[in-house]
């Protein structure tokens, strides 16, 4: 288990950080999104995940950690899935507005000229 | 016996006082300005005046508030004998320069500025030479070098005095620093900053082994200031400034602050082989090539800048030899200097102001047009030269008699006067050229205007200060004597040794030498005009400043080659940086740290068949997506199996929440993608060179196994005690719901939630701003995944769906679901219909300004937050009752639940509002595009 | 269950939610332009009466801690006020004050909700006892940055919004994977817990400790936008319209305020008389005062480089963030005391430059195109009524530049002298103070060539005199922009007046913070 958990993270990451090095906006949003999936999984890992102990208390199995998983990184997982949605879509957005002014779709610029400090 | 601070605090606030009024003024008030400033100047004058008794009694007066949080560094002023002179001397120049400059300038120049400007080097000035403390006296060099900027500068339009400034700026800008950075390092040693700590510390600072570093930066910083060689090319270029600045800032002020600074600190710093060579050394230099070099301008005030280079050098080289009689001289050097050296300025201001020139080769024969003129600037220029019954003589005699005799090397022991005695001849020469060339010599050569006396306000400062070299030329004893003992004594520290101020000291070395420059001198010049028809000969200083200008210019085309190649505005380099950090600094601890620790010491969880399969088909859709990322859509499907499979990893795991979430965010992730492939190109052009690619993918697969080796080390170790326990033990009991996670982030962590929701509600906001209502893009073929069948089966789905969602709130806090769980699946719900039919359709449905559901959310989440205050418990607090509502069967509802209600109408108005938002874009009727 | 008593301990968590009411109730009736400014406003002198009661509450030494939701730390989040978080809060307020202030017919209506969110988000940075909590109020406060960013419809912030965007989500995966694995091996999320438990971490797991310390560090590096990671900055604040990125001055000061924060509780120096085989002590140390110094030199020459006067004063951001670093770097209290000076000094007059640079690109702009401000150094446009604008220009100058009397001649004095006691003194005087020297050539080129150069062409003296007096063309539009940069260089004065109290309260600050 550790090590598909841990594996299948490293093969995340290192995916996303790959497409995010490309220099389209759209392989930008994919990496950064692969990225978010490796994060949320990792926070997840460092709470130890077990199999069939979701932290739904239930009358006469005692709340302690024997028969219930850590809550507290599935909690964090929550928010972070949420803000880095949100902070996709704005990039989304960006990229479309950017493609629209721009007339490409390159992290850079239009293709070819690199922009270096806009007026 | 001790005086009241009053006078000194009163003389020293004078000029500031004066400056503001100055910058009220309108600059039409010419009057008015001079008025204020002259009587600032004026009072000052008597103010310290009235110290004078006290002060030659011996007391030193004194004022000071606490200040700089550093040793003794208060902001405190102190007029001991030094001080007081120099502070008279700043006082009363200043006064005559201030009259004299009322007439000088002309009416089209902004008189109420020039004279804030004044005002402000004034203060700064005195300052400098009555702090009590080093790092004051740093404080007020550096204003006088910012003042003296703005006094450069005066006549803006001129390129010249853009130049002068600037370079007159950066030169003693760099020598504050450099003398900034020794005063620290002597306070340092110290360990006070207070004067009369650091003087009296002479033994001490010399033993130290930061002796030589603090020694050294401060004497650069004096050098810088004095102009003294190598770094004496900045004064010249001051010249463009109006003439009554050089009169004042270039003869008995600014460029005495150097020297003033070497006087101060030369009981503390003298008396080392390291000072003797570097400062007579450089006195020395100075003296010899400024006096040559002057004697081959054209320019008035360009010889004059150069003697007064000179005049430095001598200076700076009395105060090198060391010698108590060679401190008294310099110390009487400073004060003759200063007087005939304004004097002879002021003199060629009017000369340039009356015959419209300052050139040499024109300006002759002004005898009969301007003989007042005349006999005051041949006064003062006879004092420069060092002819008898002039102050100028006396103190170069004592020079001369300080250069003999010098145990030093045997090679310095005779270069020193006789380099001293050639200088001297040059300066007999370029004096006597001066004479010579403009009042004799022939007649003007095409003049702008008829030579004249000026207005007679304008000869009075020049008259005075002549009379003053006549006076102490003829007489030093009765009207010198004392104050050069008083202003003497504090540099030489201790006992003043045995000197007499005579004109006569009989037939010895030093009058030989003195006759011998006389002579040699005058037959030079003489020489030059014979044999080199010295007014053809061009002969301009190269050097200095060519090379500080170069040095100016290749730091500009240095500094944009570093950023330019740095900055290029590349992403994916702030990308690759970012990733190679981090890599390296983790990296750094696992193998700098010698012990890497990944044996597993728990038993490793045996892992489901079904989790192996997932896992298989995760890495493949990775592969795919790697290989196949340019067809865009194809990719979203590979995303789509990859977010699925994390999901279910989640689910898997026992993180029913997370599942759910996920599932969602996943959904709308890809909705997201899929719109905005209606705007983007459906492929990717390859732009990255294959080097590129390999870069990046190796950089890319050693994050992935730092992470991969992180995951790993923690999971082999068992788990440490955590907070976990508690928040299973109190979800019930303390806040009334059964899933421990929604409670975490409802109650036992709401502000995390609150943040989070607020996040979310800015994001939609964003969106929102960058997609207005009007059109913000070029009208786009809607894509092809529009069919009647979703359209009928997503408006059937609506009601359904909002049921589902308030259904999946309302157990949010015993079961999975929750505040946003169920506001996405309503956005959802919502985002499906229009899917079918565009957003036409959905706000056909009349629902309020989604903007509004997230300002409505934010508050209900808050003033829930805020309830428990007014019980007198903390933000946040919680409290319970439990209705029993229909349709869901046993409701627990917490306040927590409000709060979830916030969260839930933030979430499904910013999802709804980002979403409508986006589908306007590609919205089927132009009249929705239109609204 | 204990109640609290009084108002004052609230004053732990107001700072957060009262912005955040603000900003919510500002997005309801964001139409009313002018009701929108008051609340606003009323909310900023709110926040300030509240900085500064706790500036006076923790002079004396006294903190607060407060345990949100009633729930006793470390399980519940905390937030905690100490002297360093109430002069940040006060900071943060005065700076938002500026910033309504500034932003006049230019800015949009969702501007004052933003600014209001924006400082919910900095307050709650400085406010919050809890790792994880601290990523939530830097997702706030970028998030309301991206919107101030990019609310104005204006295509050229597009891009630098694009990257900017993009580096702070690395920045946050990274700050996700800090936290989470500080959590895997010490099971705590509370600063002060972790703090504890780190203390007693088996030596086997030091070692991931020190990465997520790390990792941690190059987020906030990223956030202070040090060498090599702040490339993203120039052109964002460059971009940014001007009382945006005067806000944005203090933006980065938040990263070097969480290295302080974080770092100097966690990874303090180690003491020379304190307990020996502190493993994790001082472990950002050797990576500061390096970054630090380089990042200085870089941000002194993209100044002298800069074309563009607001890229300039970006760039000068960079080199503040430099000298910060730097302070941090050394370690001792008396140099982290100098830090906390440096901080607001800097923060101050970069705003006030950010404003400045704006007001003379208006006063540039030609008569015709009332609206076309030029921020080129090189356009030989006149600057209308210069005197006014040259005036505000030289004093942020002699800020920035650490001449005197600017603040920032003491701020670094302080840091010099603080320096002296350091193995690696010679490094830090001579890149300072070279840093200083470019910096004031750089400032004076552009000066003269804004100012001075124009006049050149007409007869200068002339226009001087009629721009002068009060018979000189009619002001530029900009009370509002004036305003706000007189406020922030009265600020700056009044760090000089009080120098020493205010040293001796951050000196306090410090060394309850590294441990004195």
């Amino acid at each position: 288990m550790e090590v598909l958990l841990a594996t299948g993270i490293g093969a995340l990451t290192a995916a996303g950080i790959y497409l995010a090095l490309r220099s389209r906006t759209f392989e930008l949003v994919l990496g950064l999104t692969l990225i978010s999936y490796a994060v949320n999984l990792f926070i997840f890992a460092m709470g130890r995940p077990v199999t069939g102990r979701a932290p739904i208390l239930r009358d006469g199995l005692p709340p302690t950690l024997a028969n219930y998983a850590d809550p507290l990184p599935q909690a964090l997982v929550l928010t972070a899935i949420v803000i880095s949605f949100a902070m996709t879509a704005v990039l989304i957005v960006i990229s479309l507005k950017l493609r629209a002014a721009s007339g490409g779709d390159h992290v850079d610029g239009a293709d070819g000229k690199r922009a270096g400090e806009d007026p | 016996m001790n005086a009241s601070p009053l006078p000194l605090l009163g003389a020293f606030a004078l000029p500031w006082l004066a400056a503001l009024a100055l910058f009220a003024l309108p600059n039409e008030r010419r009057n008015a300005a001079a008025a204020i400033a002259g009587g600032a100047a004026l009072l000052a004058v008597v103010l310290l005046a009235t110290l004078g008794p006290a002060v030659f009694a011996g007391a030193v007066p004194r004022v000071s508030w606490p200040w700089l949080p550093l040793a003794d560094a208060d902001f405190g002023l102190r007029a001991d004998g030094l001080a007081w002179t120099f502070a008279m001397l700043v006082t009363g120049i200043g006064a005559l320069v201030v009259l004299y400059a009322r007439y000088y300038l002309s009416d089209s120049d902004p008189m109420a500025r020039f004279y804030a400007f004044f005002m402000v080097f004034m203060g700064a000035m005195l300052g400098v030479v009555l702090a009590d403390n080093l790092l004051l006296l740093v404080a007020f060099w550096e204003l006088t070098s910012i003042s003296s900027f703005l006094l450069i500068g005066y006549w803006q339009g001129r390129a010249d005095a853009r130049q002068g400034a600037r370079l007159s700026l950066t030169i003693t800008a760099l020598g504050g620093l450099a003398l900034f950075a020794g005063v620290l390092l002597l306070g340092e040693i110290v360990g006070s900053f207070s004067l009369d700590a650091v003087l009296a510390a002479g033994e001490t600072v010399r033993a130290h082994r930061w002796y030589a570093p603090a020694l050294l930066l401060i004497l650069l910083g004096a050098f810088a200031k004095s102009a003294q060689f190598p770094l004496h090319f900045w004064l010249p270029q001051a010249m463009a400034a109006p003439t009554p600045v050089s009169a004042y800032l270039h003869s008995a002020t600014l460029v005495k602050a150097g020297v003033f600074l070497i006087a101060r600190l030369h009981p503390t710093l003298a008396g080392s082989e390291l000072w003797f060579y570097v400062v007579s050394l450089t006195g020395l230099a100075t003296l010899a090539v400024g006096a040559y070099v002057a004697v081959f301008q054209h320019d008035l005030k360009g010889l004059l800048a150069y003697s007064t280079i000179s005049h430095l050098g001598l200076i700076t080289l009395l105060f090198g030899l060391s010698t108590p009689l060679a401190t008294v001289a310099g110390v009487f050097h400073i004060l003759n200097h200063a007087t005939f050296k304004a004097s002879l300025f002021m003199a060629a201001g009017i000369i340039d102001h009356e015959a419209g020139s300052r050139d040499m080769r024109l300006l002759n024969g002004l005898w009969k047009y301007m003989p007042v003129t005349a006999v005051l600037a041949i006064i003062a220029s006879s004092a420069m030269a060092g002819v008898p019954l002039l102050n100028g003589f006396l103190s170069k005699e004592m020079f001369f008699a300080e250069t003999l005799g010098l145990d030093a090397h045997p090679i310095l022991a005779i270069a020193i006067p006789l380099l001293a005695t050639v200088a001297a001849a040059f300066s007999v020469a370029y004096s006597v050229r001066f004479i010579h060339d403009v009042f004799w010599n022939g007649e003007p050569k095409g003049l702008p205007r008829r030579p004249h006396e000026p207005p007679f306000w304008m000869l009075v400062p020049v008259g005075a200060l002549a009379l003053l070299c006549l006076l102490v030329g003829i007489l030093p004893a009765i009207t010198i004597g004392s104050l050069l003992a008083l202003a003497a004594t504090p540099v030489v520290g201790g006992t003043l040794p045995e000197y007499s101020l005579a004109i006569w000291h009989g037939f010895n070395l030093p009058l030989l030498m003195s006759v011998i420059a006389l002579g040699v001198g005058t037959v030079f010049y003489l020489m030059l005009q014979r044999l080199f028809r010295l007014h053809d000969l061009i002969h301009l200083p190269r050097g200095g400043r060519e090379v500080f200008d170069l040095a100016v210019s290749a730091a500009v085309r240095g500094a944009r080659a570093l950023t330019e190649a740095l900055v290029n505005g590349s992403l994916q380099r702030s990308v690759f940086l970012i990733t190679l950090g981090s890599l390296l600094v983790a990296g750094w601890m696992v193998f700098g740290s010698g012990r890497p620790d990944h044996v597993g010491r728990v038993m490793p969880l045996a892992a489901h068949p079904l989790a192996w399969a997932l896992w298989l088909i995760a890495l493949v859709a990775l592969a795919a997506l790697l290989t196949r990322h340019r067809e865009r859509l194809e990719a979203l499907v590979y995303l789509g199996v990859i977010g699925l499979v994390v999901s279910l990893t989640f689910g898997g795991l026992s993180a029913p929440d997370l599942l759910l979430t996920q599932l969602l965010v996943e959904v709308a992730s890809i909705l997201l993608l899929l719109l905005a492939l209606h705007f983007l190109p459906l492929q990717s052009a390859r732009t990255d060179a294959p080097r590129r690619r390999w870069r990046d993918a190796a950089v890319a697969l050693g994050a992935g196994v730092g992470v991969s080796a992180i995951v790993h080390a923690v999971l082999s170790r068992p788990k440490p005690d955590s907070l976990a326990p508690w928040f299973l033990e109190n979800a019930v009991p303390g806040a009334f719901g059964t899933n421990a996670v929604n409670v975490i982030l409802v109650d036992f962590r709401g502000l995390d939630t609150l943040g989070e929701i607020t996040v979310l509600g800015l994001a939609a906001v964003i969106v929102a701003a960058l997609l207005p209502r009007a059109r913000g893009l070029p009208e786009v073929e809607p894509g092809g995944d529009r069919s009647l069948m979703l359209e009928l089966t997503s408006r059937a789905m609506l009601p359904l769906v909002s049921l589902v969602a308030i259904w999946f709130f309302l157990r949010g806090h015993n079961l999975p679901g929750g505040g946003f769980i169920g506001g996405l699946v309503l956005a959802i719900g919502l985002l499906l219909p229009y899917l079918g039919s565009g957003t036409a359709w959905v706000e056909r449905r009349s629902l309020p300004s989604f903007e509004a559901w997230i300002g409505w959310g934010l508050a209900c989440a808050t003033v829930t937050g805020l309830v428990s205050l007014a019980l007198g418990y903390p933000f946040l607090t919680s409290t319970y009752f439990a209705p029993v509502l229909p349709v869901v069967d046993k409701v627990s509802i917490a306040s927590a639940m409000f709060f979830d209600l916030g969260v839930f109408l933030t979430v499904a108005g910013a999802a709804m509002l980002a979403l409508t938002r986006l589908g306007r874009l590609s919205g089927p009727e132009p009249g929705a595009e239109a609204r | 269950m204990r109640p609290v008593s009084g108002l004052l301990p609230h004053l732990a968590v107001l700072p957060i939610v009262a912005p955040l009411l603000a900003g919510a109730a500002l997005l309801l009736l964001r139409r009313q332009a002018a009701a929108a400014r008051a609340i606003s406003m009323l909310s900023l002198l709110l926040l300030l009466a509240m900085a500064v009661t706790l500036v006076g509450y923790t002079a004396g030494g006294a903190t607060l801690s407060y345990a949100l939701g009633n729930w006793p730390a470390p399980f519940g989040i905390a937030t905690a006020v100490d002297r360093l978080t109430a002069m940040m809060l006060t900071v943060s307020s005065v700076m938002g004050i500026a910033c309504q202030l500034a932003a006049d017919g230019r800015a949009s209506l969702r501007f004052p909700a933003l600014l209001q969110f924006q400082l919910a988000g900095l307050n709650g940075a400085f406010l919050t006892a809890d790792l994880f909590n601290l990523f939530v109020f830097f997702e706030v406060l970028l998030a309301a940055s991206y919107a101030l960013l990019l609310d104005l419809q204006s295509p050229a912030r597009l891009r630098p919004g694009l990257h900017y965007v993009t580096v702070n989500l690395l920045g946050s995966s990274l700050f996700l994977i800090a936290a989470a694995l500080f959590y895997g091996v010490a099971g705590t999320l509370n600063l002060a817990d972790l703090d504890v438990r780190l203390q007693a971490l088996p030596a086997a797991d030091l070692e991931l400790a020190r990465i997520a310390g790390l990792l941690l560090l190059v987020v906030f590096a990223i956030k202070a936008a040090a060498l090599p990671l702040g490339l993203w900055l120039p052109g964002t604040y460059g971009a940014a319209p001007a009382h945006v990125a005067a806000l944005f001055a203090i933006m980065t000061k938040v990263g070097v305020y969480s290295i302080a924060r974080v770092h100097g509780a966690l990874f303090a120096a180690p003491t020379p008389g304190g307990p020996a085989g502190e493993p994790l002590a001082g472990l950002a140390l050797p990576w500061l005062l390096p970054a630090g110094l380089a990042t200085l030199l870089l941000g002194a020459a993209g100044a002298l480089a800069a074309r563009d006067l607001r890229v300039l004063v970006a760039w000068l951001v960079i080199g503040s963030a430099g000298t910060l670093l730097t302070a941090l770097g050394l370690g001792s209290p008396a140099a982290t005391a100098a830090a906390f000076y440096y901080l607001p000094h800097s923060t101050f007059a970069a705003g006030a430059a950010f404003l400045v640079v704006e007001r003379i690109a208006r006063a540039r702009a030609a008569p015709a195109a009332p609206d076309e401000p030029h921020y080129l150094v090189s356009e030989a446009e006149r600057v209308r009524d210069a005197a006014w604008v040259g005036a505000l220009f030289f004093a942020a100058a002699l800020a920035i530049a650490g001449l005197p009397p600017g603040s920032g001649f003491i701020g670094k004095a302080l840091l010099l002298d603080a320096a002296a006691a350091a193995p690696a003194r010679a490094w830090v005087f001579v890149i300072v103070l070279l840093g200083s020297l470019v910096t004031l050539v750089a400032l004076a080129r552009a000066a003269s060539t804004v100012f001075w150069k124009p006049m050149a062409r007409a007869s200068a003296s002339a226009e001087t005199l009629a721009e002068a007096g009060p018979s000189g063309p009619a002001p530029i539009p900009g009370r509002g922009l004036t305003a706000a940069t007189v406020l922030l260089l009265g600020g700056g004065l009044a760090m000089v007046v009080l120098a020493r109290p205010l040293f001796d309260f951050l000196l306090r600050a410090a060394g309850a913070l590294v441990g004195a």
